[in-house]
């Protein structure tokens, strides 16, 4: 792990009241877009952030009623994944990329 | 296969626009990024002409989000294969039949700007920071090397100026800083080259009626608006009214943004089409639901490319989408492939569902 990776981190409430009220002004990464959706009868959101970043979350943890679970170090998740880009230009011989779909 | 690197993306549209000669067009788009890259989108279907209607969709916007980019390219193999050789398209359980494939190929112009952020997705995938969003842009050069870049899905010009717009107490996803890793909107609405692009795009093809930004990952469909919940009673309650600057995006309902009836009902209609693709194709469907959730947005691509007929309403209405695909930001590649056969189906659905006339924008509905 490197200082500053980011981990994606699972934030779950009984209310998006409780949710929005750990969340304002944290300044947290909220991915792509800032949204909520329902698991069950509970809220889920998520966020990246920084180690320190959780521990300051797991500390508020006990006045907020949200549940913070730690997924996955997400930074290193991603230069893991930098294996599985392509190299060179596997296109430079001007063969056609052929898609996924099957065709019937 | 592998993800795309930035280069064989390139290639890859190049490469299928001189295979397809008839039914493609490679577009230079008219900014270079900072880097020096020149981007380029790829139009099936007939050539312009007046009448034919045109979905434009975008993806990369986001340099993390590996998926889009690959997801598009995809798409134009697949369409493009399968029109050649007369046959139809099955991504999982979703079957499109091969009159299907002929009335997009042949019906509409289907435009594809694969990757929108090229200089942000090299460095996502080729440096220590795989968890960059943002363009490379240098904007103040008296900053440190951590404060690069505008986060091009908040620098396109609608309520782009959110301090103004919108309520302090709002949490509006946006920031004037341009340390901020995330959300920052640049100097200026359009401030970027990437965003032009985009604008450029959507001004060169006057017919596009839908519009489908991609993006990862929640999964969901996401659809018009991202400023404040819905309402379709009071046309007044507008992003364009400055009398309730200061009010969006409140929880307390005190303001809530005019959508038409007959647009949100197509856009749910439509989105459900696109959802029931999906679900066919990988068993499990994405949520669909208003763009608007937890907190409100600024200077979206989604939103702009809709409120351009309310701006001007020569324009013609653009039904917007935002597809957040998948369930990681770069999932390993084997993983990547059954979102990509997700948003091919989602996205052949929708351009389906447009053909078959059935549905598509109100003829007009102004806001005051």
């Amino acid at each position: 792990m490197a200082d500053g990776d980011v981990h994606r981190i699972k934030l779950r409430a009984q209310t998006l009241e409780e949710l929005r009220a750990f969340l304002d002004g944290s300044g947290f990464d909220l991915g792509c877009r800032p949204v909520v959706h329902r698991e069950g009868n509970e809220f889920v959101v998520e966020v990246y952030a920084p180690l320190p970043e959780v521990d300051r979350l797991r500390s508020a943890r006990s006045v907020s009623g949200v549940d913070v679970t730690v997924v996955e170090n997400a930074s290193e998740v991603g230069r893991n994944r930098q294996a599985e880009v392509g190299s060179g230009n596997r296109f430079a011989a001007r063969q056609a990329l052929r898609g996924l779909g099957i065709k019937e | 296969m592998a993800y795309l690197n930035v280069d064989e993306i390139e290639v890859a549209i190049e490469t299928l626009a001189r295979a397809h000669p008839s039914v493609t067009e490679l577009i230079q788009l008219p900014n270079a990024t900072s880097e020096g890259r020149h981007s380029h989108a790829l139009r099936i279907g007939p050539p312009d002409a007046p009448g034919l209607d045109a979905v434009v969709i975008t993806g990369g916007m986001h340099a993390r989000e590996w998926v889009p980019p690959d997801a598009l390219v995809n798409l134009a193999a697949d369409l493009l294969e399968a029109h050649a050789g007369g046959t139809g398209l099955r991504y999982g359980g979703q079957r499109f039949s091969a009159d299907d494939i002929r009335s997009v190929v042949g019906g509409m112009q289907l435009v594809l700007f694969p990757c929108v952020n090229p200089d942000g997705r090299h460095h996502s995938q080729t440096s220590s920071d795989a968890m960059w969003r943002k363009n490379r842009r240098r904007v103040d050069p008296n900053l440190g090397p951590r404060c690069v870049g505008v986060d091009i899905n908040r620098n396109f010009n609608v309520l782009w100026d959110f301090r103004r717009h919108f309520a302090a107490d709002s949490g509006v996803s946006a920031s004037t800083d341009p340390c901020d890793l995330q959300v920052y909107v640049g100097p200026a609405a359009e401030s970027e080259a990437e965003t032009r692009n985009v604008v450029a795009l959507l001004d060169r093809y006057p017919g596009t009626r839908w519009f489908a930004d991609v993006h990862s990952h929640v999964p969901a469909i996401f659809y018009n608006w991202g400023f404040d919940e819905n309402q379709t009673t009071d046309p007044s309650m507008n992003f364009l009214n400055d009398e309730f600057d200061g009010l969006r995006g409140r929880v307390d309902r005190a303001y809530r943004e005019f959508i038409p009836e007959d647009d949100l009902r197509t856009l749910k209609e439509l989105g459900g089409r696109m959802n029931d693709a999906v679900t066919a194709a990988s068993g499990a469907g994405y949520e669909l639901a208003q763009s608007f959730a937890l907190y409100p947005t600024s200077g979206v691509s989604d939103d702009y490319a809709y409120s351009r007929h309310f701006v001007d309403n020569r324009r013609n209405k653009i039904l917007s989408f935002t597809i957040e695909c998948g369930r990681s930001f770069q999932p390993s590649w084997a993983d990547a492939e059954n979102v990509i056969r997700e948003v091919c189906a989602g996205l052949i659905a929708l351009c389906v569902a447009t053909r078959a006339r059935a549905i598509g924008p109100a003829a007009d509905a102004r806001v005051g």
